[in-house]
């Protein structure tokens, strides 16, 4: 799961404003975006914000589908462990 | 065992032993045998596990907390039972002990040959684990994993299972199924001994330390409730329970209810489906679904702009249109107006034609009439003309007769004849004697003039 942050409110600024980003919230978000969109109580301007968050979200879904679709990548915590062990290296396996 | 074995070819003893022998073992197992036999038949209580079959006898273990038996027992006996004991079940059993000698090719066996049997209730592993899972629950163990967060598309996946069981193909083929193919991290430990339980909590441990991993998967085949044990272990259930990462429990068959399958977030009847409740997201559908956002949001975002700029453009066009529209109208309206002008005066036309024809034939007529009228004229004028012809002649005629007569009455020609008129003074005719002496003096009119006359016998 990916923990890719990006702005979801209008104050660019504010670090409490940020929020974690998951497939979930992502595609959760976009199924709202495109509820109002469909609406069509949305004005111009709110459209255009909507239409450029909605693109964000979606390049992001396209991302995390993307990354469990490269082909499955088979690691042994075994040697993710001894690897820990003889050097302290990271344990994480190496992106794909 | 009285001597060595017959035959005479039995080895030297061990030198310095004060033991009797040796013996033949054959000899020696079926004494044995007899001696096991000889023990007295009694009733044995414990639980049953590790139940199997084969053609001829039924085979499990008896346990409890200090000691176990294996035990046998005819499968005629057993299926007039009627009995379907499972794992754990508590037992009562009818028999002796037994020994099956074994040969050169066959290994010996010791059982416990049963005779009878009665299910007494639940074991005590049962109990054991029923008193476990109770203590988790009250210690609120059984819930932190139902609360931690799972993602609906994990990028990295851990899995604890037998290196070579047949739950690693099934996950595998649950994660197939969800077109997922991420990353994958294998926990290999045993799933079945004493030494599985820390093996398992351990790797869950080594997994759950890896950032990157979302999810873990413990899978384990079916099993006796012996087999799966290890996943009713008190540590590993607290180790589960308190794991930062979600844990998705497939151990055993459905049937199987292990302390593991409370204290994971979810627990799953194959190993299969605990592979789709990690990936609840069917990766190729998503895919198909993200498209179809995406083209919704580009038809939107064009749509948004373009029907603005079409009200932008009709509303710049709108006072010329308005104008034109109006022109439009108007042209209508005239040319409504002199189509019925054209129409009107065609009918008036029509109306003033039929008048004309009317009034010539009323012309005619009357000019006929006239014509008529002047020949009846003339006819009558020329029969007028006649009739006052004749009348005047008769008119004429009956004149000179007058005329005639009159002259005849003519007081002249009486007066030529010697007639006189007598008047008085006044005028007036003197018609008798009387009236002459009257008036004393009277008039006398000849047919030549006028004589005064006095009446001398007036005074009389």
């Amino acid at each position: 799961m990916s923990t890719v942050q990006i702005d979801m409110g209008g104050d660019a600024g504010g670090e409490a404003d940020r929020e974690q980003l998951t497939y979930e919230r992502a595609s959760g978000r976009i199924e709202e975006i495109i509820r109002r969109l469909d609406s069509g109580e949305a004005g111009l301007r709110e459209t255009l914000e909507l239409v450029a968050e909605g693109r964000r979200l979606v390049e992001f879904c396209a991302g995390e589908l993307e990354a469990v679709g490269r082909g499955l990548e088979e690691l042994r915590l075994d040697e993710l462990v001894a690897r820990l062990e003889r050097g302290g290296e990271d344990p994480a396996p190496p992106a794909a | 065992m009285s001597g060595p074995a017959p035959g005479g070819d039995a080895p030297a003893g061990i030198p310095g032993s004060a033991l009797p022998g040796p013996f033949a073992v054959g000899a020696y197992a079926e004494r044995l045998r007899q001696q096991l036999r000889a023990f007295a038949r009694v009733q044995v209580f414990g639980e049953l596990w590790n139940f199997r079959t084969s053609r001829t006898t039924v085979y499990f273990e008896l346990r409890d907390a200090r000691g176990a038996l294996p035990c046998a027992m005819w499968r005629s006996d057993f299926d007039e039972l009627g009995v379907e004991p499972s794992d754990g079940a508590q037992v009562v059993l009818a028999g002796g002990c037994d020994y099956y000698p074994g040969s050169a090719t066959s290994s010996p066996s010791f059982s416990f040959r049963a005779t009878d049997l009665r299910i007494a209730g639940e074991g005590d592993l049962l109990a054991q684990v029923e008193r476990l899972r109770r203590m988790l629950a009250a210690e609120g163990l059984l819930e932190p994993q139902k609360h931690l967060p799972r993602p609906l598309l994990p990028r990295t996946i851990g899995v604890v299972t037998g290196e070579s069981g047949k739950a690693r193909d099934d996950v595998l083929a649950g994660l197939r199924r969800r077109g997922w193919s991420g990353r994958l991290i294998w926990g290999f430990a045993p799933v079945q001994d004493r030494h599985a339980a820390p093996k398992i909590a351990q790797a869950l441990r080594d997994l759950a330390a890896i950032e990157e991993v979302d999810v873990v998967i413990v899978a384990r085949g079916g099993g006796s409730l012996a087999d799966l044990f290890a996943f009713c272990d008190e540590t590993l259930c607290r180790t589960v329970a308190l794991l930062r990462v979600p844990v998705i429990a497939s151990v055993g068959h459905h049937t199987d209810r292990t302390l593991i399958d409370d204290v994971a977030a979810v627990c799953c009847s194959t190993p299969t489906h605990a592979a789709e409740a990690a990936v609840q997201l069917d990766v190729n559908a998503a895919r198909a679904a993200l498209l179809r956002e995406t083209r919704r949001l580009d038809a939107h975002g064009r749509r948004a702009v373009l029907d603005r700029a079409r009200t932008l453009v009709a509303l710049a066009r709108a006072p010329a249109e308005h104008v034109a529209r109006h022109r439009r109208r108007l042209h209508q309206q005239l040319r409504e107006l002199r189509a019925s002008a054209k129409r009107r005066g065609a009918r008036e036309r029509d109306v003033t034609a039929t008048r004309l024809l009317v009034l010539r034939r009323k012309r005619d007529v009357a000019a006929a009439e006239r014509t008529r009228a002047e020949a009846l004229l003339r006819s009558d004028g020329e029969r007028l003309r006649h009739t006052a012809d004749a009348a005047t002649a008769r008119r004429r005629r009956d004149l000179e007769r007058l005329e005639l007569a009159l002259a005849a009455h003519d007081p002249a020609r009486t007066l030529e004849r010697g007639y006189a008129l007598v008047a008085d003074p006044a005028g007036e005719l003197v018609t008798s004697a009387e009236q002459a002496r009257a008036s004393g003096t009277v008039d006398l009119r000849f047919h030549d003039g006028h004589v005064r006359a006095d009446v001398e016998d007036a005074a009389r």
